[in-house]
Order: structure tokens, then sequence, then C-alpha cells
């Protein structure tokens, strides 16, 4: 069974937790530092996100142009948060799949911490398991 | 000799990429090549540290390393065309600073701070420090490589959790840097699975208890690096030492793979340059039955195929290196390709020079006969043309699957 119920829920639960990253300066230097910018495309539900040193857009609105596309299934996206899926082996398999500046990406993977680290707390309360 | 349609045009590439090519071109040049034939003829277990520092101070053990941690992070191109230049001099050189990338690629991937913290920053110091990358098992080689094989290998290094560390035991072979390195990035198989189904990445400092350091292969060529066995008995590392998961060795060896093997190309790549140097210099000068040897149409003929070939082989390895720094998973098919096309040229090339010197081409001092030895190495690390075939006839068939 997919973890999320419909793409209402990924956009929810994922808006919020890359607006948390957006708000880590570390994060945001580092993006404002390399004029990164990502788009994010979860699946199954379908859930855009595009994310740059200023803003954070969710949905269709997400702008096309990025200089990092990352995409994933949402299951994919959930075990990962969760840390039971680890980045090296999802990259591997190809359940991720980036586009953009290999040495970027490399670079802005260690500074995802916050992410991680409120993941499973933000998806629990919406009602998402582990 | 230095050849402008032979030589790489990189005006394509950023400045700070041309930068480094161009100290790499330097000490390719001035170090290495002038002492290559008296690195080939050394014992197999002597190693030139002196040349290695020297590599060092211009960052060919930090190319790919992020800025952060004191490294140049010139991306998989710039160390392909690196690679190129070192080949060209000596590829078992070339090779010292490439199975040290291979070594530090899984401890990037991981994405781990706190490996990464651990591990990294050794490269950036004043001293030398190398790595490696341990696969290669008496029982196992190509099952460790082609994916599919997995299930059939034999008598391959386990690893067993016990708490919070992991207990390896087992043997490899054949470890460029082996006998020198500071850290090794090893895959063993979990205990449990069958045959290397259960393989999973670790590194492991070579100062750990229970590491042996074991004899050098006496190599016919590549004799500058050295290639040894690494045994392990019932070492002992931390949790976190482990990259990527349980059992997800097989596909991070194999990504870590179609990552390095277009910077292997690079190396075929300049091991024919160096072929076709020698070739054309000789050529220009010998003079038999009246003319020089290139103005006979035959060698022309020769000559002519050894360029095209050297520059469509440089073209497959840009374009794969251009590939991996720009998408993950990197491609399996065009470093594949570039490799497998590549080392074939390494070898034809090599042997055409050989045949185009006459005599002087079978004599140590000229050094066709150890540009022929080398070529034949490059083929067989990091995918020999059976799998390579294998993975290139693999992606023809494959159906690209939506995720
Ligand atoms: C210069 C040099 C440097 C090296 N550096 C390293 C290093 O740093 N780390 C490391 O781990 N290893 C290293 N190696 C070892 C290398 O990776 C292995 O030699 C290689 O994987 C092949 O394994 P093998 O020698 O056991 O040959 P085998 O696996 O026994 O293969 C023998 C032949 O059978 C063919 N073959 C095997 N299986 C199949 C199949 N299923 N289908 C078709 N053909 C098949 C192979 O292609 C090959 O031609 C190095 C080798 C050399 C020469």
């Amino acid at each position: 069974m997919p973890a999320f119920p419909n793409a209402e829920t990924a956009a929810e639960v994922f808006g919020e937790l890359f607006t948390i990253l957006a708000a880590d300066e570390e994060f945001t230097a580092k993006l404002r530092e390399n004029d990164l910018t990502a788009r994010l495309v979860h699946t199954k539900p379908d859930c855009t996100i595009f994310l740059s040193a200023d803003k954070v857009i969710v949905g269709p609105e997400a702008p096309e142009d990025a200089a990092i596309t990352i995409k994933m299934s949402c299951d994919t996206a959930h075990q990962l948060w969760l840390g039971k899926l680890m980045m090296p082996a999802a990259v591997a398999t190809g359940k991720v799949r980036i586009r953009g500046k290999v040495a970027k990406v490399l670079e802005l993977v260690p500074i995802l911490r916050p992410a991680f680290d409120r993941y499973p707390e933000l998806a629990a309360a919406r009602g998402i398991g582990a | 000799m230095f050849n402008e349609i032979i030589s790489p045009d990189l005006s394509d590439l950023p400045p700070e990429t041309r930068k480094f090519h161009a100290a790499v071109r330097e000490y390719a040049r001035d170090e290495v090549a002038p002492k290559a034939l008296e690195l080939d003829l050394q014992e197999a277990e002597d190693f030139d540290w002196e040349i290695v520092q020297k590599g060092h101070d211009i960052g060919l053990t930090r190319a790919v390393i992020p800025k952060e941690y004191g490294g140049l992070g010139v991306g998989v191109l710039g160390v392909a065309v690196a690679m190129e230049e070192l080949a060209a001099a000596c590829p078992a050189v070339a090779l010292i600073f490439g199975a040290t990338m291979l070594g530090q690629t899984p401890i990037l991937l991981s994405g781990d701070p706190r490996l990464q913290a651990r591990f990294l920053p050794i490269f950036g110091g004043d001293q030398v420090a190398l790595a490696c990358n341990a696969v290669a098992e008496h029982e196992a080689g190509t099952d460790l490589v082609i994916p599919q094989n997995a299930v059939h290998a034999r008598i391959v290094t386990t690893a067993r959790r016990d708490g919070d560390e992991y207990v390896i035991n087992g043997q490899k072979r054949f470890c460029t840097n082996g006998k020198v390195a500071d850290f090794a990035s090893i895959y063993a198989n979990m205990e449990g699975y069958e045959g290397a189904t259960g393989l999973t990445g670790f590194i492991v400092p070579l100062d750990a208890e229970g590491v042996t350091r074991g004899i050098v292969a006496d190599k016919m060529g590549y004799r500058a690096c050295l290639g040894s066995e690494l045994h392990f008995d019932n070492v002992r590392i931390p949790v976190e030492n482990m990259i990527g998961g349980e059992a997800e060795g097989v596909a991070i060896s194999t990504a870590q793979g179609n990552m390095a093997r277009s910077t292997v190309a690079a190396i075929s790549t300049g091991i024919a340059r160096n072929a076709l140097e020698h070739a054309v210099e000789y050529c220009g000068q010998r003079v038999q039955g009246g003319k020089l040897l290139h103005e006979h149409q035959f060698t022309a003929g020769k000559l002519a195929t050894m360029t095209a070939n050297v520059d469509a082989a440089r073209l497959l390895y840009r374009r794969a290196a251009d590939l991996v720094d720009n998408q993950l998973p990197a491609p399996e098919y065009e470093p594949a390709v570039a490799k497998l096309f590549a080392d074939r040229v390494a070898i034809e090339t090599a042997g055409m020079a050989v045949s185009l010197m006459g005599a002087n081409g079978f004599v140590r001092e000229y050094g066709a006969e150890k540009i022929l030895r080398d070529s034949y190495g490059t083929r067989i690390f990091e995918g020999t043309p059976e799998a390579l075939s294998l993975a290139v006839t693999d992606c023809l068939y494959r159906e690209e699957d939506d995720l």
C-alpha cells in the first residue's frame, strides 16, 4: 500500500518539510552561494516542489527550470526521510534519479540533516506511518 | 613530443579544470615521463613515494573531493582529462591516483558528514595520503563485477554484525595501492546471503587490528603501482563505516564502476596517444626506401587510423564523463562503450606503434614495448571486455522503468 493516500497529503508533508529546510541558514547559504535551485518531482501520487534560497513553491506552479531535478516516488521519499533507505543505495538502484551538477548535489546531501530530524514527526502528524 | 592534433582541445572546459589540467600536464611531462622506464624496471614491491608526493602537491589525491574538505572539486571530467595526461606519461602513476579516487567515491556518495569529516580531510594535508578499492578475490573476480553473476560467486569475504560493529573476514587481491593506502573501501558479503548477493560496502582503515597487507603481484605492466593482497582476520569496524545499507553493495559497486569507467577509458586513451606520439616521431625521422617512413602509404594509413581512433576514444570518454558529472545514478551505457572502445584502441595502437618502429619497437629503451604491456592491463580492471559487452547489450534490451 502506498505511504501517501493522495496528492494533497504529499504536498502538505513535503511542502512543510522543505519549508523547514528553507529556514535552515546553512542550507540556504549553500543554495545562495552556488546559485542553486532544485525541482523535486515526487510520483505516485504526484507532488512537485521548487526550492530556491528565497522560496518554496509546491504544486503545479513549481517552475520547470531548476539547476537540479530530483525524481523519486513518494514511497521512496518516505523511506529516505525516515532513514530506512540510505542515499547511496537509493541513488545506485535508480530509485532516486538526479539531473544537474553531481558535485553540487553531493555537497548538499550532508546538510539535509534538519529534514531527516523533523520528517518522522511531520509524517506521523498526518497519519503517515513508519 | 607535443603535437597540436594529437593533444586534447580543452577550450570548452571551465577555467578551473583547465588550470588543473595544465598543472597535471606539467607534472606528467617533467616528473613522470622522464622516470617512466626506470619505474617500469623496478621490483614489484618498490614504490616511488617522491613522485606520488609531487602528484599530491598539485591536487591529484583530492581532485574529486568537495572544496569544503580541502579538495579541488573538478568533477569526473576534470579527473578524466588529467588521467589521459598522466597515462600518456605512465598509466601506473595515473592508476595510483585513480585508485585513490575510487576508494574515496563511496564516502562521497554516502552523503554522511561524519564519515566525510573522518576520512576526507587527510587528503588536504601536506603529507600525501592514498586510498584503495578492494573488490577482487581469489575465487571471485568478474562474479563481483557482473551483477547477474553475484549469486554464483564463491568464497567471498564475509561481514557479520556484532552490536555496534561489523566483523570482517576474508582476503582481497590485486588491490591497487593496497600496500600503501591509509584506508580501503571494501565489499564483503553479509553472512547468510548466497554467493555475493549480500555484498555490502565498508570503509576499513588499514591500520585496524586484524588487517594484513599481503603479497604484491609481479605484473607484466603497470609496475609503478602496487597491486596487493589485503587480508582481513576478524577485523572490527564501527557500524557507521558501512556504506549505503546492508546487501546494497552490488548496486553501489556497480554505480561506483559506472562513475569510474570514463576515467579508465581516459587512461586507455592516454596510452594510445603515447603510442601514437612515439610512432609519429619515429616515422618522421626514420628513412627507408629513400623516404621518411610516414611517406610510405602503408605507414601513412596506419598513422591515420591510429590518430582517428585516439580522437574517437577521447570523444567517447569525454561524453561519458560529462554525463557522469550531470546525473545520478551515473549512466551505464556511455561509460561502458567508452571503456570498451578505448581499451581496444590502446592495445591496437600500441601494437601498431611497436610494429612501425621495427626492432626498435621491441627494445626497452625506446619505450613502445612498455606501452604495449601496459595497454593490456587497463582492459582488465573496472570491467573486462566481456563484462562491458554484457553491460552494453543489457542496455540495448532494457526497458526504461518509470518511477
Ligand atoms: C592493473 C590492474 C589493477 C587492478 N586493480 C584492482 C583494484 O584496485 N581493486 C580490485 O578489487 N581489483 C583490481 N584488479 C583486479 C580486477 O578487477 C580483476 O582482475 C577483474 O575483475 C577480473 O577478475 P579475475 O582476474 O578474477 O578474472 P575472472 O573473473 O576469472 O575472468 C577471467 C576471464 O573470464 C571472463 N569472464 C568471467 N565471467 C564471465 C561471464 N559471465 N561472461 C563472459 N566472460 C566472463 C572475464 O571477462 C575474463 O576475460 C586489478 C587488475 C589489474 C590487472
